[in-house]
């Protein structure tokens, strides 16, 4: 133990050494580790909206679409009012849809909060239950509730309510309406349960103890620690149906479409692969600012991670 | 929503102006119980807190002192039985509506908002005018000294500052009686050394009545005015921290407050001068009767690790001593603790002082152990 070789010397400093910063051999940064990440978005995120970007200035003819550097898509976009009252219905829907999930999803999410063991087990099937079936059917079922011979006619026409079907239940806006609140209330239910869930009792026993009765608490406590859970599924839900397509094309009919179909359009009915291009382009930008208007208001580092960390 | 609740106005007044049929008593536990489906919390308490007083619930975990101050608080309620604050029965009463504030375990405070606006909670509960609660905020934040830290998010504080967060939070709506459930479990020994003293300044500068929840016996004995020491729902002792200490009444209390030798044995004589003889397995001691005793009545000893003396005539025949062999020494820094073995085999386990005395020991040598009989108490159940 006492004899310790000269050449042993600098091995057990070395190692000494390692142990201070941290027990671990350093390997530097490893940026390298990135690789796989960075690179998953260049190809499957960023490449494809470069290459949606070029294409907006290029111009599309019955013969094809060829490269080009022309703005006119981009004025057709903006100056033809089609387009303009598209993007606006297609807005307000979005707006529309996130606050009505809102109003639904806040009582939901705060009585599953208080629920405890089987019943909440049970709740959360039921939440989750419609979930398991694709987002298609979720959307095509309201066609057998709502459609002239659908559930809600029959049963009117049954009770003798009506005598001949109601037909502005589906095919219009408010189908559509309906039909995306169906679809995306849990994307809003579920971050706020999280952030409800996450709250620590014993913060609205001390506010209740400093004489806060049950509406201020909720007001002042309860409220405030899970509005990043609200404000992150508004943003999911806003994103959601400001893109939605499948929901509008079966139940929106030709008053009901929104700026994804107007898109689709382009690429699959009309071939105009520059002009849809210039739609989406202007639809990623428009949601974007809103990203960043909204960001002044909220961290928008805590809306993907559900809350609060503290 | 404008009105205050009527049973605020209630509590307010008779917090402010103690009114006399209370008597000097600010809480009263009259028969409470307490079951949690089959598992009983507190079964059939008793006992008064006086006014102003600095009372520890003392005992291990799972006793039911935090269900105690928890009910006391409003957050639970007895299953049987009363509490009365000021003198006023507080059933049915909710937490906002008593003159109580309670310091929680993990402090909770409010993430959200920064030091001044946890302080100013309760005021502004109160709706009381916005200047009138700047100034007390400001005079809060002096007292537990944290001046200047207003603007400070909670998560911006250190443990100890978070500490003095809860006490003005707490204290700024000057309870009647302010409940503390372990606060100052999570701190590291140096600053629960401090916040000790420092909750024991608070008292003693506003004489609000402390209810201080803890396990630690040291710290209930650093702090309070009395103690109760609680087990499986029951307050087995309730006294001045040298009553519980010098004088426990019970096998338990004796071995959870202070380091204690506990032996079982009966009553072999009674002297005329007060004094008894307890013959326990191998080992005799001298004490001094308590009333009533009887002979052959079945009772167990407890000595103290620091009443035990290296040296002196052990004289095993008349209870002040034995002589018995070093099994291990363990240093202490202040002093040695030496765990001993009779030749009848009985265990004793001694704290003596760092003396050169202790020092020439090692273990296997034998040695003359002695004490007091008045440091020798009778336990009787």
């Amino acid at each position: 133990m006492t004899a310790v070789t000269p050449d042993r010397i600098p091995a057990k400093t070395k190692h000494r050494r390692s142990i201070k910063d941290g027990g671990v051999k350093p390997i530097g940064r490893p940026i390298w580790l990135l690789s796989p990440g960075v690179l998953w978005l260049l190809l499957f995120g960023l490449a494809p909206l470069a290459f949606m970007l070029m294409m907006s200035f290029w111009t599309s003819t019955i013969f094809g679409t060829k490269p080009d550097f022309s703005f006119d898509n981009y004025a057709r976009v903006l100056v033809t009012e089609l387009y303009r009252d598209q993007l606006f219905k297609t807005l307000r829907i979005a707006f529309m849809t996130t606050a009505m999930t809102v109003v639904i999803s806040y009582p939901v999410a705060y009585l599953l909060s208080r629920l405890h063991g089987m019943q909440k087990a049970l709740f959360v099937l039921m939440m989750f239950l419609p979930f398991w079936t694709s987002y298609v059917i979720r959307a095509f079922v309201w066609l057998p509730i709502l459609g002239r011979n659908g559930a809600i006619n029959n049963a009117l026409q049954a009770l003798g309510i009506i005598d001949t079907p109601i037909d502005w239940l589906l095919f219009n806006e408010g189908a559509v309406f309906l039909g995306l609140v169906y679809v995306y209330t849990l994307f809003m239910t579920l971050p706020i349960y999280l952030s409800l869930e996450k709250i620590d009792p014993a913060l609205v026993e001390a506010a209740t103890d400093l004489g806060a009765r049950p509406a201020s608490v909720f007001r002042r406590v309860i409220l405030p620690l899970s509005w990043p859970g609200v404000l992150s599924g508004c943003i999911m839900v806003f994103l959601l149906s400001i893109s939605a397509f499948v929901t509008p094309q079966l139940l929106g009919g030709p008053s009901g479409i929104m700026y994804g179909n107007v898109i689709a359009s382009q690429f699959l009915a009309n071939n105009n692969w520059a002009f849809g291009s210039a739609l989406s382009i202007t639809l990623v930008a428009i949601v974007v600012l809103l990203l960043l208007v909204s960001s002044r208001w909220i961290g928008l580092q805590h809306v993907f991670t559900g809350g609060r960390n503290s | 929503m404008t009105n205050p609740v009527p049973h605020i106005a209630t509590a307010r007044s008779v917090a402010s102006a103690p009114a006399q049929a209370a008597g000097d008593s600010a809480v009263e536990i009259r028969n409470v119980s307490k079951w949690f489906g089959d598992v009983t919390a507190l079964d059939n308490v008793s006992f008064e807190i006086r006014r102003g007083e600095f009372f520890s619930l003392l005992g291990p975990s799972g006793c039911g002192k935090t269900t105690l101050l928890r009910m006391i608080g409003g957050f639970e309620t007895p299953n049987e039985g009363q509490i009365l604050i000021d003198g006023v029965d507080t059933l049915g009463a909710p937490p906002y509506a008593r003159s109580t504030n309670m310091i929680f375990q993990h402090l909770a405070l409010f993430p959200h908002m920064n030091v001044l606006d946890n302080v100013a909670f309760g005021l502004k509960m109160k709706r009381l005018d916005d200047e009138v609660i700047k100034q007390k905020v400001h005079q809060a934040l002096e007292l537990v000294r944290l001046d200047g830290y207003g603007e400070r998010k909670i998560d911006q504080l250190s443990g100890g500052q978070k500490q003095r967060v809860a006490m003005a939070r707490a204290l700024i709506n000057d309870p009647s009686v302010l409940l503390l459930d372990e606060p100052l479990g999570a701190l590291d020994l140096q600053l629960r050394l401090q916040m000790q003293d420092e909750l024991r300044r608070l008292h003693k500068s506003l004489g609000n009545t402390f209810i201080f929840v803890t396990h630690d016996q040291g710290e209930a004995m650093a702090m309070s005015d009395r103690i109760a020491v609680m087990d499986q729902g029951h307050i087995l002792q309730i006294g001045t921290p040298e009553d519980i200490y010098e004088a426990p009444r019970t096998r338990f209390v004796a071995d959870f407050v202070g380091h204690t030798n506990v032996f079982d044995g009966h009553v072999s004589r009674i002297d005329d001068n007060g004094e008894c003889l307890v013959a326990c397995s191998g080992l005799t001691f001298r004490c001094i009767a308590p009333a009533g005793l009887t002979l052959e009545q079945p009772v167990s000893v407890a000595l103290r690790f620091e009443d035990v003396t290296l040296g002196g005539d052990p004289g095993s025949a008349d209870g002040t001593g034995c002589s018995a062999t070093v099994t291990e020494k363990m240093y202490l820094g202040g002093m040695f603790r030496l765990e001993t073995r009779t030749d009848e085999g009985v265990a004793l386990t001694s704290d003596v002082t760092n003396s050169d005395a202790a020092r020439l020991f090692a273990e296997g040598d034998t040695v003359n152990l002695t004490w007091q009989p008045a440091n020798v108490s009778v336990l009787l159940e």
